[in-house]
């Protein structure tokens, strides 16, 4: 089993539900956001850079097959779990934030300080915590917690503590477009092995050699 | 002890003692109070550990010399130079504690190291070299450990053979050590191939060179400021300055040799390269140049060594061009996102996907496409205190341990 994700760019209207659902459901800190959907070549999202060429890109964690981070973190805080995501134990990161340069895809995300206080700052009404709430353990290692420690640093995980309850992801079941999907790369009649086989699925920075497991398929050009 | 040393070491101890309560304070709030955020994740502190594990080759270039060319005339500051290598190889390592999120966590280090982690390398490198050159500083004081500081002594029958002998033997190693310490710290930067700034094979022999460089100034300022410039001393510092001028052109060469690579292919990614390192940071690209260039050619001149305020100027020009040169690891491999892409349907248009900082201060952006890093007075702070441990360190030893040489009446 090799899990991985298709996004049909030709599907997904910009909307950025998954940015949102992936902020809410995973209790990211004030200015820390694991996904980011933007309008290439554009400075402004949702507005094309010239007529006819506007298409939107989720970018998160590619949970590459040769993943830099994994082979630049010292105490192997950042490791690959059995079905292939890349995952962070936060009790075990020192927070060297090695990982951060090594990643070219500028996805990971370090707790500068006690996320309470950004809380604090950006005004939120005590008590108000959104996200799922428990502390969640894979194999044994915390991989996710809603109150982040300060110092250590932290990516998309492809929801593991949803996938670990049999349930997808929440970026997959927050999209409108159902520009999402996931399935296992290792079988070849699964919907995204097909997929990506039948419609020229490709992947971002492919000579960085860093073998990404999160797979595109291109938008048709369209009028606007 | 004069009153001069008296007051530096009050004033270097104070300093440290700063440092380390705004280190503490660091730590209580996080590095939120640095200026690095997402995008731009290491600066100043890890700027500053490429500096200090320069600083300490001085240790190197005289063991060497001495044992390994057989250059007499640098015998009485051999263990000036193995002082000031250990001084500044702790001082690399201390920088790195406050660059950690998670200090308290560091002994995941021995649990659960990563051997294929390059910063593992560098820890165990450097952690080899402080014993190495404490060992060696050891063994050249032992025939002089005596009176009051006998109770350090290890007994041997002939203590000053024994020590000509240890030291002799000791000199491959601890120059294995020394020239791992620039090689693996280099290599972990340019293993990264996300950073085309960073991934050259030019990187660990320029840390080489600058090292050399920087490593045997260090030296040279310290053995004038201990033994003055008079002419006894010369040939040593002539033979000094000479290997600082040497490694400076071949270091030049080494950077210049990248850069002009770049910026002949010149487009996309390469191009960023350029444009930040020639453009945004076009002073301190000069001053970095020409700083090392100016001091090294100085240190030439018979009449410069002669002097100890001209010779401590110029050695000061050369240390701050090397520390502006360490500074600018970080712009152009920060500042030049590798997440980017031709968009398509436009071809030849380049376009960098933004990143969240991480900080939130109300009124400031979430995603940036570029980031203007200055260090916090924090970062400014800690660093200093960590130049005043060096200071302090080198000083006490030279008050309390047989590091000098007495002049023989």
């Amino acid at each position: 089993m090799k899990m991985g994700m298709v996004i049909d760019l030709e599907k997904c209207i910009g909307c950025r539900s998954c940015m949102v659902a992936c902020k809410q459901h995973n209790a990211q800190p004030p200015q820390t956001w694991w996904n980011r959907v933007f309008t290439p070549g554009s400075h402004r999202h949702l507005t094309p850079p010239i007529k006819g060429v506007e298409f939107f890109l989720p970018v998160h964690c590619q949970h590459c097959e040769n993943a830099p981070c994994e082979k630049v973190c010292p105490v192997g805080a950042t490791y690959h779990a059995e079905d292939g995501a890349v995952l962070i134990d936060f009790e075990r990161c020192i927070g060297c934030r090695y990982c951060m340069s090594a990643c070219p895809y500028g996805v990971r995300q370090f707790n500068w300080e006690d996320p309470e206080k950004a809380h604090k700052r950006s005004e939120y009404q005590d008590a108000y915590h959104y996200g799922y709430p428990e502390d969640h353990r894979h194999a044994g290692r915390l991989v996710y917690t809603p109150l982040r420690p300060k110092g250590v640093v932290e990516k998309c995980t492809f929801c593991t503590q949803y996938r670990d309850k049999g349930e997808l992801p929440a970026c997959v079941r927050g999209c409108p477009g159902k520009a999402r999907f996931v399935g296992d790369l290792d079988d070849p009649n699964s919907e995204v092995s097909k997929m990506i086989k039948a419609k020229n699925a490709f992947t971002l920075l492919p000579e960085k050699g860093t073998k990404p497991t999160v797979f595109y398929l291109p938008p048709k050009p369209k009028e606007v | 002890m004069s009153v001069k040393i008296k007051l530096s070491m009050w004033a270097s101890g104070c300093f440290f003692l700063v440092g380390l309560a705004v280190w503490f304070y660091q730590l209580q709030q996080g590095l939120i109070l640095t200026n690095m955020e997402n995008s731009y994740s290491w600066g100043l502190y890890i700027s500053g550990l490429a500096f200090f594990v320069g600083n300490a080759a001085g240790g190197l270039v005289l063991t060497s010399s001495i044992y390994l060319f057989g250059v007499k005339q640098l015998k009485p500051l051999a263990k000036l130079g193995a002082l000031t290598a250990f001084a500044n190889v702790t001082a690399a390592m201390l920088i790195v504690l406050p660059d950690i999120g998670k200090p308290l966590r560091l002994l995941n280090l021995l649990l659960h190291p990563n051997f294929m982690s390059p910063l593992v390398w560098d820890v165990i490198v450097l952690n080899l070299y402080a014993l190495a050159s404490a060992t060696y500083l050891y063994i050249l004081m032992l025939p002089e450990l005596t009176g009051r500081l006998e109770w350090l002594a290890f007994k041997v029958d002939d203590a000053q053979a024994f020590s000509e002998r240890w030291a002799k033997r000791m000199a491959p190693v601890a120059l294995l050590f020394a020239i791992g310490i620039h090689v693996v710290t280099a290599w972990i930067f340019s293993t990264q191939g996300a950073r085309d700034w960073w991934h050259s094979p030019a990187m660990a022999p320029d840390f080489v060179s600058v090292a050399i460089a920087v490593g045997t100034t260090v030296v040279l300022l310290a053995g004038a400021l201990a033994y003055g410039t008079g002419e006894k001393y010369q040939e040593a510092f002539r033979l000094l300055g000479l290997i600082i001028f040497m490694a400076i052109c071949v270091h030049l060469f080494l950077m210049m040799n990248d850069l002009v690579i770049h910026a002949w292919y010149g487009s996309g990614e390469t191009h960023r390269i350029i444009e930040i390192a020639w453009g945004d940071f076009a002073w301190f690209h000069i001053f970095e140049v020409a700083a090392p260039l100016i001091g090294a050619g100085l240190l030439m001149l018979p009449t410069v060594r002669r002097s100890l305020p001209r010779l401590a100027m110029s050695s000061a020009l050369l240390i701050a061009g090397v520390f502006v040169h360490r500074f600018l690891i970080m712009p152009a491999a920060f500042n030049n996102f590798p997440m980017t892409m031709t968009p398509l349907g436009l071809p030849n248009s380049h376009w960098s996907l933004p990143i969240a900082t991480g900080r939130f201060f109300p009124g400031m952006s979430t995603f940036i496409e570029q980031y203007s890093y200055m260090p916090s007075l924090v970062e400014v702070v800690i660093l200093l205190g960590i130049v005043a441990y060096a200071v302090l360190l080198i000083l006490l030893a030279i008050d309390r341990l047989p590091i000098l040489v007495k002049e023989k009446s």
